[in-house]
């Protein structure tokens, strides 16, 4: 087989590769801004909770989650496919780690900032969401990339719950022609091609959210 | 000297002519088990300008704060627009909405240009509408002289434009009194005077303000009333023709002679 007919072969597990990722960034992203948020603001049992939440998604390996779910949920009548299993546990692993960079963003914001919001009169949810939450999230926009690139390359898991992802279409092709040295270069190729655009979209980010605002540290 | 009944420029005047703005009896506010502020007395009527000055740490900052509740304080009453403020009361963002505050370090919102930064709380706490809030902030930066700024970010202006757009977004709420706490120290000294006299115009319009600052010539200036504090507590209270000439207290004396050279 040629580099290109793998390649194209790779790319038919594109569509699960994409579903994936998409489902679980909005797994991710409502988990790290919730959890970041209240972990911030909780104190006692609320905080305990929260905190307790995020590490068992950020800190149990992820092929244990994988399996742990999609094969014992079925035993207490549950049954998930493996799409929406890989989503969910992906989505929420990193959306704990995105959680953590929420909440250190919120903290290393100057006091300053909150005090001139609440003294405006504005409320304190108010002050949240349109003054401490928008400072947060532009400083995060690297991590935040970060975690979506290895959001993408956790998908290679779900080939394990024998979805056909890029990964899983590439272990196909290779029982068909054995040439792992092709195929497996071509696979990180693949996702090289995945992931590359969205390092440039970050970028991207970056530079219009900085534009006019150079030294949002020297005030 | 005291220009208690030039306020016609304020809403509810007539309510609030006769009452003072900010009455505090007896006030004390404790940081752990530090105090911090002991035992402070102090009224202030409308239209009244007061200069608090004292050593560094003596609880300047901390009993402005108090005005707003920035700070809780643990005793004593406190009482502003007439409404008495009690520790962990519910219902702050109302009376803070009527007190302008204009901090050290600006702290305008880095990401929003200048015009949003004061149409922020008009349009949310106001409920104003983008329109009426934007000509409400044209206004107001006209007032301290940079509208031509309004679509920069902070970071694009200088430390004096940055500390005038902070006090046209207090101002921007028509608050009934505005708290000042070293709006002039954080700036290079070629800058200060730019601020002073936008506050001196404030005052001129009869604007009621209670300022911590060290600028002894806006207070000789503009000051009807200079309040010395010196560890958490009103040392002494005096006219400022009478507090630069003849300051009766030690730690006074010693203060002015620090800072007149
Ligand atoms: N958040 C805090 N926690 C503990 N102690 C504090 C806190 N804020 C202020 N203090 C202490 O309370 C005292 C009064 O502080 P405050 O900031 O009111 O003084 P100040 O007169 O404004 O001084 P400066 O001229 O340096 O601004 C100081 O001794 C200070 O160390
Ligand atoms: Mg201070």
């Amino acid at each position: 087989m040629s580099f290109v007919d793998i390649l194209r072969g790779i790319f038919e597990g594109f569509d699960v590769t994409l579903i994936v990722t998409l489902l679980g960034l909005a797994y991710a992203i409502p988990f790290a801004l919730v959890a970041g948020v209240l972990q911030h603001f909780s104190q006692g049992w609320l905080r305990l909770l929260v905190t307790i939440l995020i590490e068992f998604w950020r800190s149990s390996p992820l092929i244990v989650l994988l399996y742990a779910f999609y094969y014992s949920l079925p035993a207490f009548g549950i049954y998930l496919s493996g799409i929406a299993v890989g989503a969910m546990v992906l989505g929420l692993n990193i959306g704990g780690y995105g959680s953590q960079s929420i909440r250190a963003a919120l903290q290393a914001l100057d006091r300053g900032q909150v005090e001139a919001g609440l003294a405006l009169g504005l409320g304190r949810l108010d002050v949240l969401r349109l003054i401490e939450l928008p400072q947060a999230i532009t400083v995060m926009i690297p991590t935040f990339i970060n975690l979506a690139i290895q959001l993408i390359k956790g998908t290679a898991l779900v080939s394990l719950l024998t979805l056909t992802d890029m990964t899983f279409r590439a272990k196909e092709i290779s029982q068909l022609s054995y040439d792992p040295v092709r195929i497996y270069s071509s696979l990180l190729l693949a996702y090289f091609i995945v992931c590359y655009p969205v390092t440039i979209f970050g970028r991207y980010l970056e530079r219009r959210a900085s534009e006019g605002r150079r030294s949002i540290s020297e005030i | 000297m005291t220009p208690i009944h030039e306020l016609s420029v304020h809403n509810n005047a007539q309510d609030t002519m006769q009452a003072p703005a900010i009455q505090i009896e007896n006030l004390s506010k404790w940081y752990e088990s530090f105090r911090a502020l002991t035992d402070v007395n102090l009224t202030i009527a409308y239209g009244e300008r007061i200069v608090i000055c004292g050593p560094s740490g003596s609880g300047k900052s901390t009993l402005i704060r108090c005005i707003n509740q920035l700070e809780v304080h643990q005793k004593g009453r406190l009482v502003v627009n007439g409404v008495t403020l009690v520790p962990g009361m519910k219902g702050l963002s109302a009376i803070r909405r009527d007190v302008g505050m204009v901090f050290q370090h600006f702290n305008l919102f880095p990401h929003l240009t200048v015009l949003d930064n004061c149409t922020l709380a008009l349009r949310r706490v106001r409920k104003l509408d983008r329109r009426e809030a934007e000509a409400v902030a044209h206004a107001n930066l006209e007032r301290v002289r940079i509208p031509e700024q309004a679509d920069k970010y902070p970071s694009q202006l200088s430390g004096g434009q940055q500390q005038r757009v902070a006090i046209a977004r207090a101002l921007c709420m028509k608050p009934k009194v505005m708290l000042f706490d070293e709006p002039t120290s954080a700036l290079d000294p070629e800058m200060i005077n730019e601020v002073l006299d936008v506050m001196t115009l404030l005052a001129q319009d009869g604007m009621t303000m209670v300022c911590v600052t060290h600028e002894m010539g806006f207070a000789r200036k503009v000051a009807d009333r200079i309040v010395f504090m010196d560890q958490g507590q009103i040392v002494e209270q005096a006219p400022p023709s009478e507090f630069f000439t003849n300051p009766k207290h030690e730690r006074a004396k010693l203060f002015l002679k620090q800072i007149l050279h």
